[in-house]
């Protein structure tokens, strides 16, 4: 393995885990987010090399078609995406959330996925899946 | 023939994207996702000064460095050729001048080389090694456009000048908007392979037939011999309707090769060389009697284009038929600067032209002393007194009213600074615009299966849009099948040639061709039917029998005995039959009635003068463009376009250092745009008044007019809250903070009269690089 | 990128012997890896290019512990998403959670560490292009922020060598809670107050702080809060979230029988260094709370302002940060992520 090679690039060159996007490469809008150890990291900023002991989790290992996780479910049925590029990294974090601090209204999931951006712009859609989610893992 | 909409079940209903499931779990495929046995990867160089020439390149050490397999420049990477860029090609492409073409430098980031080599991390290293020696000239990046440009004019009716002066009431402003990037979260990819004389090119673009075509031209091959395959895109915006130069480099760099090359621009390369929405500078000049009665309405405006490219920003298109008034004009001209091609971005023209037009209505509104719905509302046309023609379909009254009644409008007070929630002083806004509606030339087919499904194929693709859903529901609906029964195929080239995605056009343009093709389709299934067993069915006469929702039935007995086609395929021996649809589109036509749909929007700022933050709080985004055909993609669509506009209105602006004519923000992190955050509450009305002058379903497109008229309602809605008008967009702090905390101008600051750090020019020393400017 | 050698250590003296065998090496040469989010970033943009990175996620820097004098002493490698959430710095440093949570995303806040963070580099674009001249990237090359695009840069402490702000929001919290840096070099520790950790740039830009060739930061450690004291942090910025500060300010503040008794108050986004505003402090202390008294202390520190081209709008809005944060901090008040 080059040393160079950032987690990134090795999940989607050398792997072939392409379900983790590259938006930016610098850390700066999240397409990239991946659990490493259950917490969410953007893998763009840290290099393959660092993390042989570690547990990394994309967003296949959540769950597929057929058997989708909770979360992606609740994307799909409120429309969480448009294109779909930066979805996997929107998940990852979503997903993260669920066991961060993070307060109970809109406004404090916004904040805590602030990091992720969409240019599609549908923010609200994935809000509403969030909170689906949220309340029904209260339940 | 038009589908008996009383009866839907699958159209005009909110319906979960089919493409969701793999979407939402990293399977669906987009271009970078590719990869091949033997794949290189290429990384392109590009120029570090902004105008001159390139006058040598050392690639020596570039080649030298491991798993580096080839540097191309302009000498060894082969012929690439000038795309044709006639009308009658329908070909679209921004950048007309192919990559590496001569040592002509126009623009920062074009591109001079490419390195290719076994790993993205060597082709990295070998193009950050590639050496350069320039004849630099001073870039040309002055944005005060309209300074010294002649402009040529373009429409006119009256005398706009005389009744400007004649008039009472004036506004004469200037309005200014910026480059804005397109910055779709999926960077410009190609992946390129090449097999024999073939090429496949997977690749980021919103018309895989446009790129065929251009691409084929490009590199000199037939175009049986291109194939452009984009099953899934990240999102484009118009930045990936061009075939820009990576593309050109990646397969030539695989022809050269014989090797499968993948390039991904990285995100400062797409700032640079692939698009971007021009900057304007717009003059708008209105005139009106006491009576609230436009009289004088000009419209001129000047954008920036690339050196050796033209680009035009139609910042004026709505402003001949958007209001009445019997003396109008508009012109304009093309500013060239030293930076790269502009191209389309959401709602060209509109978007920027909108912001200017409807703040110098509210300007207006302001100097009347009336409301600026009611402005609005006295100024409505009859009809396109731009070319005498009726409207097909205008609802902006209704929209208004109901934009209005759900914003609550009527609880306006129009004194700056007067209205207050919660501590917050609250500024309220409207602004409306208009974007053409029509159709593109499409074909598609619908096969009819044994077993039940169906299939849809066209070579039109998926942007983020919903077409894969759109195309489902159409079929699905007219079949009689549950969405998951149509297979939906897209993004090929070789397919059907299909709409590009762009002008918000994708579903008008299908809508025809799909229903012609289950025309078709139909059509076979009735003649299939001589083939039955039944002798009901093989004895009867075609033209008694009727296809409904999928059903062969008699004409005469619509309640009576029905046959599903997957019945009559089984019972004939038939796996598939075939039914093709073309349909025209309306580019070029000379139109009889005039084709739009209309927005209106209604914005809320929140302002803190005490730490001076503007923040926009609640969008009601009123959109009359006919029947909308899946109401959950659209709605989502919407709130995406206002979304953009709150980033243009507020954040956005791809700033230049004038010293280099290099972009300074050319990343995501100073490239300000709007995140989940910064997310008004955003409500959308779709008036859902069915246009079927534009097709038989009375669809018409969404993507762009959704985003215009945000950025003026905000700006208006931040003049309301703090009492300054800005002008030039984004409307940044600094703009906000030329009032005190009370409103007043504020005085002259103590620092104003210290002496500032020393200013003078430093010496640029040509430490990294040779190509100091003079 | 430029290629590198790829080292990981376990133990600190691993660490320093690695560094130290390097010593000979130019400064940037060998570079300590922990969250990454400046390093790799800036390694990928050929700013930073070292021959040597040494991972050091795996020493045992991770904890926050109180301190006898009841203090608390943070380690090195605690995240900031950690120390942002950490209860006993909710409760007790809440400017310092609030600054961490205002800056960057909770990715990059469960990679950055505190130490790494005391090192973050200006976002200065002329420092991150190499196309540019910059001082502080090759010396002695020239500055070309100054009379450039210098919105972001600093009205404070600058030099005509070098305007670029420090980007760090955990800074400036650290500065107004008078926190103490704690440094491990080869000839042994040592403790350097925030205050003196950062140089100002003067005519070497490039020397950002006190580090040594080879030293590593071991932890951070606060004093206990003053008693009856409110802390926060107040961050303005062109969006919500997730962007770096034009200006923001960190109080700490004591009011007493209608007197301010104790007042530390420090600047980001304004300053070449994490700005400790001891005039405005001294303006403060010991005068009842008003708006005059908080736009007086905003004058004392702001009188020694330098705008550049485009940056004279952060003199009003630093003055209106101070003072609402000022009163924000008397009234109780605060915000939960700091913006």
């Amino acid at each position: 393995m080059d040393p160079r090679t950032t987690l990134l690039d090795c999940l989607r060159e050398t792997i072939h885990l392409t379900g983790t996007k590259k938006g930016c490469d610098h850390g700066q809008c999240g397409a990239c987010t991946v659990h490493i150890n259950g917490r969410r990291v953007n893998s763009c900023l840290t290099f393959a090399a660092m993390h042989q002991a570690d547990e990394i989790t994309t967003i296949e290992g959540l769950g597929e078609p057929g058997r989708l996780h909770p979360m992606q479910a609740a994307f799909v049925e409120h429309d969480g995406y448009q294109c779909g590029y930066y979805t996997s990294g929107q998940i990852m974090s979503a997903v993260a959330l669920l066991k961060e601090p993070c307060g109970p209204s809109d406004m404090d999931v916004k904040e805590y996925l602030g990091g992720n951006i969409c240019r599609c712009g549908a923010y609200p859609n994935i809000v509403a899946a969030v909170q689906a989610v949220r309340r029904h893992s209260l339940l | 023939m038009a589908v008996d909409t009383g009866n839907n079940t699958l159209i005009g209903k909110p319906q979960s994207r089919i493409d969701g499931p793999v979407k939402v779990s990293g399977q669906a495929r987009y271009t970078s996702d590719y990869s091949f046995s033997g794949m290189l990867y290429a990384v392109p160089v590009g120029a570090t000064i902004a105008r001159g020439k390139l006058l040598s390149l050392d690639t020596k050490a570039a080649e030298a460095m491991p798993g580096v397999r080839a540097v191309f420049h302009g000498g060894n990477i082969g012929k690439l050729y000038r795309a044709s860029f006639l009308m009658a090609d329908l070909v679209l492409l921004d950048e007309k001048r192919p990559p590496l073409a001569d040592n002509d430098i126009n623009y920062f980031g074009q591109y001079i080389a490419v390195a290719v080599a076994e790993t993205f991390e060597q082709a990295t290293a070998a193009a950050d090694a590639v050496e350069a020696r320039y004849a630099a000239e001073r870039p040309v990046m002055n944005f005060d456009l309209l300074r010294g440009t002649e402009l040529k004019q373009s429409d006119h009716r009256g005398d706009a000048v005389k009744a400007l002066a004649g008039s009472p009431v004036k506004v004469d402003e200037v309005y200014s908007t910026p480059v804005q990037t397109h910055n779709a979260i999926e960077l410009h990819a190609t992946v390129a392979v090449w097999e024999g004389g073939n090429c496949t090119l997977y690749d980021t673009v919103q018309g895989v037939g446009n790129h065929q075509l251009v691409m084929t031209q490009r590199l000199g091959i037939e175009r049986e011999q291109m194939r452009v395959i984009t099953r899934y895109l990240g999102s484009g915006f118009g930045g990936k309707i061009s075939a820009w130069g990576h593309c050109c480099l990646a397969a030539a760099a695989a022809r050269n090769l014989d090797r499968p090359v993948k390039l991904v621009l990285s995100r400062r390369q797409a700032f640079e060389s692939a698009g971007h929405r021009p900057a304007t500078q717009q003059r708008v000049q209105l005139g009106a009697s006491a009576e609230v009665k436009l009289v004088s309405l000009q419209h001129d405006y000047v954008n920036t284009t690339a050196m050796v490219e033209d680009f035009t920003e139609y910042c004026a298109e709505a402003s001949p038929f958007l209001y009445s008034t019997a003396n109008m004009s508009s012109s304009s001209a093309l500013a060239r600067r030293t930076i790269g091609a502009a191209t389309s971005m959401r709602g060209p023209g509109a978007v920027p032209g909108s912001f200017a037009l409807e703040s110098a209505m509210d300007e207006l509104a302001y100097q009347l002393r009336v409301d600026p719905v009611a402005l609005r509302h006295r100024n409505e046309p009859a009809l396109d007194e731009s070319m005498g023609i009726p409207f097909s379909s205008r609802h902006l009254t209704e929209a208004l009213n109901a934009g209005a009644e759900r914003f609550g409008w009527s609880q306006r007070t129009p004194e700056v600074g007067s209205m207050k929630r919660d501590g917050l002083t609250l500024g309220w806004g409207v602004a409306v615009a208009a974007w053409g509606a029509g159709r593109f030339a499409s074909s598609a087919t619908v096969d009819l299966r044994a077993d039940g499904t169906a299939r849809v194929s066209c070579g039109t693709q998926d942007i983020g849009t919903g077409t894969y859903t759109v195309l489902a529901q159409l079929v699905g609906e007219r079949l009689g099948i549950a969405m998951d029964r149509v297979e939906v195929a897209i993004g090929d080239s070789n397919l059907p040639a299909g709409p590009l995605s762009g002008g918000s056009l994708v579903t008008s343009s299908l809508v025809p061709a799909i229903s012609r093709a289950l025309d078709e389709a139909s059509q076979r299934l009735v003649t299939a039917a001589s083939l039955l067993p039944d002798s009901r069915w093989s004895k009867a006469r075609p033209e008694d029998l009727e296809v409904v929702k999928g059903r062969l039935g008699l004409k005469a007995n619509p309640s009576g005995p029905a046959l599903s086609f997957s019945e009559v395929l089984q019972q004939t021996g038939v796996r598939s039959l075939t039914g093709t649809g073309l349909s025209d589109g309306t580019i070029l036509e000379k139109p009889k009635l005039s084709k739009h749909c209309f927005s209106a929007q209604f914005a809320e700022v929140t302002w803190q003068p005490e730490i001076a933050r503007l923040r926009v709080s609640r969008v009601v985004t009123v959109i009359d463009s006919g029947r909308i055909i899946n109401p959950k993609a659209g709605r989502n669509q919407i709130v995406g376009a206002v979304v953009m506009g709150v980033g243009m209105a507020l954040f956005e602006g791809t700033e230049y250092d004038p010293r280099k004519g290099v972009a300074l923000n050319s990343n995501l992190a100073d490239y300000v745009m709007t995140t989940h955050a910064d997310t008004p509450d955003i409500d959308v009305i779709f008036l859902d008044c069915p246009d079927f002058e534009v097709n038989e379903l009375g669809a018409k497109g969404i993507g762009e007019i959704g985003m215009a008229g945000v950025a003026g309602a905000i700006a208006n809605a931040a003049y309301h809250a703090t009492g300054i008008r800005v002008r030039e967009l984004p409307i940044r702090i600094e703009a906000l903070l030329k009032r005190n905390q009370t409103g007043r101008e504020l005085k002259k600051e103590p620092w104003q009269t210290h002496p500032t750090t020393k200013t003078k020019p430093q010496p640029h020393r040509a430490n990294d690089s040779p190509d100091a400017p003079s | 990128m430029r290629a590198f050698t790829f080292k990981q250590v376990a133990r600190q003296e691993e660490a320093l012997l690695l560094s130290d065998a390097h010593a000979g090496a130019s400064p940037g040469e060998v570079r300590f890896i922990a969250g990454g989010t400046t390093l790799v970033d800036l390694m990928k943009l050929n700013v930073e290019r070292p021959s040597v990175v040494i991972d050091i996620n795996r020493l045992p820097l991770d904890k926050i512990e109180t301190t006898p004098d009841g203090g608390v002493r943070i380690g090195a490698l605690v995240r900031n998403g950690d120390c942002a959430h950490h209860p006993l710095l909710q409760s007790r440093y809440p400017a310092l959670s609030q600054a961490l949570l205002s800056g960057a995303s909770a990715q990059l806040r469960n990679m950055a560490t505190t130490g790494g963070n005391l090192l973050q580099r200006t976002r200065c674009t002329y420092f991150r292009d190499t196309v540019w001249t910059c001082n502080k990237r090759v010396p002695g090359s020239g500055c070309s922020a100054i009379g450039g695009a210098n919105r972001m840069l600093a009205i404070l402490g600058a030099s005509e060598h070098c305007i670029a702000t420090n980007p760090s929001d955990m800074n400036v919290a650290l500065t107004a809670l008078e926190a103490t840096v704690h440094l491990q070099g080869k000839e042994g520790e040592r403790s350097v107050a925030i205050d003196e950790f950062f140089h100002r740039p003067g005519t070497t830009p490039h020397i950002e702080n006190v580090l040594r060739p080879g030293e590593l930061i071991t932890a951070v450690s606060l004093p206990a809060p003053a008693p009856g004291s409110r802390s926060l942090y107040l961050k303005l910025r062109d969006r919500a979230t997730y962007e770096f500060a034009l200006a923001s300010a960190a109080v700490v503040l004591t009011a007493a029988s209608g007197r301010i008794t104790h007042v530390r108050l420090a600047l980001g986004g304004v300053g070449t260094v994490p700005w400790r505003a001891h005039e405005a402090e001294a303006a403060l202390l010991g005068k009842g709370p008003s708006p005059e008294i908080f736009r007086r202390a905003a004058e004392a520190v702001l009188q020694h302002a330098r705008p550049q081209s485009e940056n004279g709008f952060k003199v009003e809005l630093a003055r209106r940060c101070i003072t609402h944060a000022l009163t924000t901090a008397v009234a109780g008040g605060g915000e939960q992520y700091g913006s």
